[in-house]
């Protein structure tokens, strides 16, 4: 009897030395991926804890109380075992605590590195003393075990592979890019990257470092384009935190390893905007940025025309010097009047989360189109085509003249100048909507007194009038000139169109313009005979017009996952795919992305997902393999640690018979165009 | 009629630490409490020393390491005799773990042999909320003029085993022992470790 037990006691402690540690609220085990693992290589091993109904245990940071698991190591010489990986914990909050914890089970992962050099056959036993805290609601238990495997040296198999794909699942995923926090007074704000088709409904903010947060806080996450905001109560050593780590949890149970550096956070509901990392000088940078833009758009194309003749008629008046001024102040706040009300549109806007700026608005066609209708007519009304004199409340309280013909010059002056402020003036106005609301209004006032400053200067320096040129014919002739600008802008825009449209889509505004352009013609030759209703066929040219501005297809959506990659007929990436392709002699390009990955979805839209690249491809039967990694999938997991990466994204081309080339993680289309080449 | 007086001067007084913040630097919260012989126990009674305070529950196994290895007890002596007024505060609301009226309170500190100045009895959490108690045992040193300098763990081992106790720096000695000396105090604020206080709801 004691013969047969110490066999079977001898035969246990063979596979598997010591099960479990016994007797305690939480069971633990140790469990390897292979049995049989390599010499020289890593195997994975997992403390696989399950506690008792009611029982918990802690993540690596366990919040207001708790301890993290430790565990003691005995190993054989060369044997090393790496940190204790934690999967996503849960939250748990008693009588005001809150604790970072595992209510069910869980496994954690520890990679342990065996010595190279060991014969096949050669036992490699692995025990660990481990010291895990166990608490209910009530009460907490430290326990603790002795837990040990005996791996024996072999191909390494990995006979445990479902299971540990199961582990690793749990595991928070890397994320590729950083993320940035601000703390002011008592709140931490925290801005991720993600992109704004991803899933994050249940967005939590695990910190990994004590102190940096008051964990009982609550938390509030906004979703803002690609950018996901949480803001809560900062801890006592936040302000002097230079990186903040933690766990993003994005739904229960999965989550997001993630870093942020101080700089700025953008506010909830406000475009993205990517800013260098700048502390209380954001403000007086975005104040600065304004007042130079505002004095640069002067000279945009849309801008100058309108300036430069409400400078001539202020020099042609020869008005008194005290009118001058007059003139010049009421220009002035008839610019910063505009201005106050779009900046106070856009944060109204903001306020109500929606995702306004110019950034924004400029990927969207039909706001190309619209301002390519507004610089054509613009343009032929420079042109001469037709004359504004009896349209336009600007133009007609501006040609009253005096104080309130200034104010409605400058009033009309931004409000044209808007479309101009978007590709110029895109970072000090993004800068302005991640400030608090006071600070965004200073930084629309710094607008338009920049766009204000030429106007005023001529009212109050006589000397700058008198140097302006005598009035005449040549006026006409500068009218006429100045339309050229107005109409290369157009071109421009008709090119963005092209790029967000297509052909057709282009020609639908092409001809939409056409229309305009037409009507306006025919305006200008009634108004020229005489005619009393001559602005008549403006109003079926605009109908027809908005038409055609509706018939334009919208920008294709770029957040959309990948395999549905049209031009490139990508197929979902698997190792045998892979390997067949390439036995094949094709040239294959394997990429890996995930919904949450904002470089993957931008380097999709602005170098993968194109027709130039697409033709190269096909050109060359280059395969494409799309990996993707949003929900964790075990076998990409491995496929990319094999290349040495965390996470995504990854790009890899496979020429036949010559190595595998990683491409940069920032791709650009001739990047990909010569690969094929 | 005097114990009514007092009664309501403590429903009023009570209150109080709630409103401010047990921040390192800055005058600790103030509190009147009743200790386990039903005395109250201000903190401003003992301005001019150095006042130690202790969250404590008998049934916490972290607070089990320092009491059964009588590592607390020779850190009250030490910190007593350091000139130190040591008050150890249990505020475990009633029916949780850890929860002792006054004659428990005092069977606990005979059986443990302990020496504080007093054992504080705070059912109500409201003592351990001014101080952002979280967990047991945690530690705060005030200073002889009612600034907090300390808070955080007993020492530098936050583990469950009476072994880990001779390799431990008792940071709490430390803190007393600086200030008594008149110098700053070199490590002021550590993470506490061990169970949560377990409040009233």
């Amino acid at each position: 009897m004691t013969a047969l037990l110490r066999a079977l006691l001898s035969l246990i402690a063979l596979f598997a030395a010591l099960p479990a540690a016994a007797d305690t609220h939480i069971t633990a085990r140790l469990v390897a991926e292979s049995d049989r693992p390599a010499a020289g290589r890593n195997v994975s091993l997992a403390f696989v804890m399950k506690p008792e109904k009611g029982w918990h245990g802690y993540w690596k940071n366990p919040g207001d109380s708790g301890v993290e698991t430790r565990a003691e190591w005995t190993l054989p010489p060369g044997a090393a075992a790496g940190p204790i990986q934690y999967p996503v914990p849960q939250r748990l909050t008693v009588a005001g605590l809150m604790n970072y914890v595992y209510e069910g089970p869980y496994a954690q992962i520890v990679e342990l590195k065996l010595p190279a050099g060991l014969a096949p056959g050669t036992r490699v036993p692995v025990r660990v003393k481990l010291d895990w805290l166990a608490c209910t609601e009530e009460v907490c238990v430290p326990e603790s075990g002795t837990l040990g495997i005996d791996l024996v040296i072999g191909d390494g198999a990995t006979n445990n592979r479902e299971t540990f794909d199961g582990y690793r699942a749990a595991m928070p995923r890397p994320l590729g890019g950083e993320g940035r926090f601000a703390v002011k007074g008592d709140q931490l704000r925290l801005g991720i990257p993600l992109p704004a088709a991803s899933d994050a409904g249940e967005a939590y903010f695990f910190p990994a470092e004590d102190g940096v947060i008051d964990y009982a806080a609550p938390q509030t996450a906004t979703r803002n384009g690609d950018m996901l905001v949480i803001e809560t109560k900062a801890g006592s050593d936040a302000s002097a935190a230079t990186v903040l780590d933690g766990v993003l949890r994005i739904a229960d149970g999965k989550g997001l390893a993630i870093t942020a550096r101080p700089g700025p956070v953008p506010a909830a509901g406000s475009p993205v905007v990517q800013e260098t990392p700048a502390g209380g000088g954001t403000f007086l940078l975005a104040l600065g940025g304004a007042v130079l833009g505002g004095l640069l758009l002067n000279v945009m194309p849309c801008v100058f025309p309108i300036l430069s003749l409400k400078a001539l008629s202020l020099a042609r008046s020869g008005e008194t010097e005290a009118a001058a001024r007059r003139e010049a102040i009421a220009y002035t706040l008839g610019v910063i009047a505009v201005c106050i009300a779009l900046g106070a549109v856009l944060l109204a806007l903001r306020a109500g989360g929606s995702q306004a700026g110019w950034a924004f608005q400029l990927q969207d066609p039909h706001v190309i189109l619209v301002l390519l209708l507004l610089v054509t007519v613009i343009g032929f009304n420079l042109a001469g085509l037709f004359e504004l004199t009896s349209f336009g409340f600007g133009q007609r309280l501006a040609g009253a003249g005096g104080v309130s013909g200034a104010f409605w010059t400058g009033a009309l002056a931004a409000f044209v100048a808007t479309p101009c402020t978007g590709p110029f003036m895109g970072a000090a106005l993004g800068a302005a909507l991640i400030l608090p609301a006071a600070a965004a209004m200073a930084v629309f006032v710094g607008l338009g007194l920049g766009l204000a400053i030429p106007f005023l200067l001529l009212g109050f320096v006589p000397a700058l009038r008198r140097r302006l040129p005598r009035p005449g014919a040549w006026m006409d002739r500068l009218r006429r000139i100045l339309a050229l600008p107005m109409f290369v802008t157009a071109i421009g825009l008709a090119w963005i169109l092209g790029r967000q449209a297509g052909v057709d889509g282009m020609v639908t505004g092409l001809f939409a313009t056409f229309v305009i352009a037409a009507a306006l013609w025919w305006i200008g030759a009634r108004q020229a005979g005489g005619r009393p209703a001559a602005w008549a066929p403006l109003l079926p040219a605009l109908a027809a017009a908005f038409v055609l501005v509706t018939l334009v297809p919208r920008a294709p959506d770029a957040a959309r996952a990948a395999p549905a990659s049209a031009g490139l007929h990508a197929e979902p990436f698997s190792e045998a795919r892979l390997a067949a392709l390439k036995a094949e002699q094709r040239p294959v390009f394997v990429y890996f992305t995930a919904d949450w990955c904002l470089t993957c979805k931008v380097n999709e839209k602005a170098a993968i997902d194109r027709a130039e690249v697409a033709e190269a491809f096909a050109r060359r039967n280059v395969a494409v393999l799309v990996g993707d990694w949003t929900n964790g999938d075990a076998t990409i997991g491995r496929f990319l640690a094999a290349q040495g990466r965390s996470g995504v994204p990854l790009y890899l081309f496979y020429a036949p018979d010559k190595p595998v080339e990683v491409l940069p993680q920032v791709l650009t289309a001739s990047r990909l165009t010569a690969l094929a080449g | 009629m005097p114990r009514l007086a007092l009664a309501t001067l403590i429903a009023v007084a009570l209150p109080a630490p709630a409103l401010a913040s047990a921040t390192i630097g800055q005058p600790a919260p103030p509190f009147i409490v009743y200790d386990s012989n039903g005395k109250t126990q201000r903190l401003t009674d003992y301005r001019g020393k150095i006042v130690v305070l202790e969250w404590n529950n008998p049934g916490c196994p972290f607070v089990q390491k320092h009491y059964n290895s009588g590592n607390m007890q020779k850190t009250q002596a030490a910190a007593k005799a350091a000139g130190a007024v040591w008050l150890t505060v249990n505020s475990a609301g009633p029916g949780r773990q850890g929860f002792m009226n006054r004659t428990q309170a005092n069977a606990f500190i005979a059986a443990e042999k302990a020496v504080p100045t007093a054992y504080l009895i705070d059912p109500k959490g409201v003592l351990g909320r001014g101080y952002d108690a979280k967990t047991t045992p945690g530690m705060y040193v005030v200073d002889a003029k009612g600034t907090l300098v300390y808070k955080g763990a007993i020492d530098d081992r936050p583990t469950a085993d009476p072994a880990d106790i001779p390799k431990a720096k008792n940071l709490v000695l430390a803190a007393v022992t600086e200030t008594a000396a008149g110098k700053p105090v070199s490590v002021p604020q550590t993470r506490s470790y061990g169970c949560s206080v377990k409040y009233a709801d």
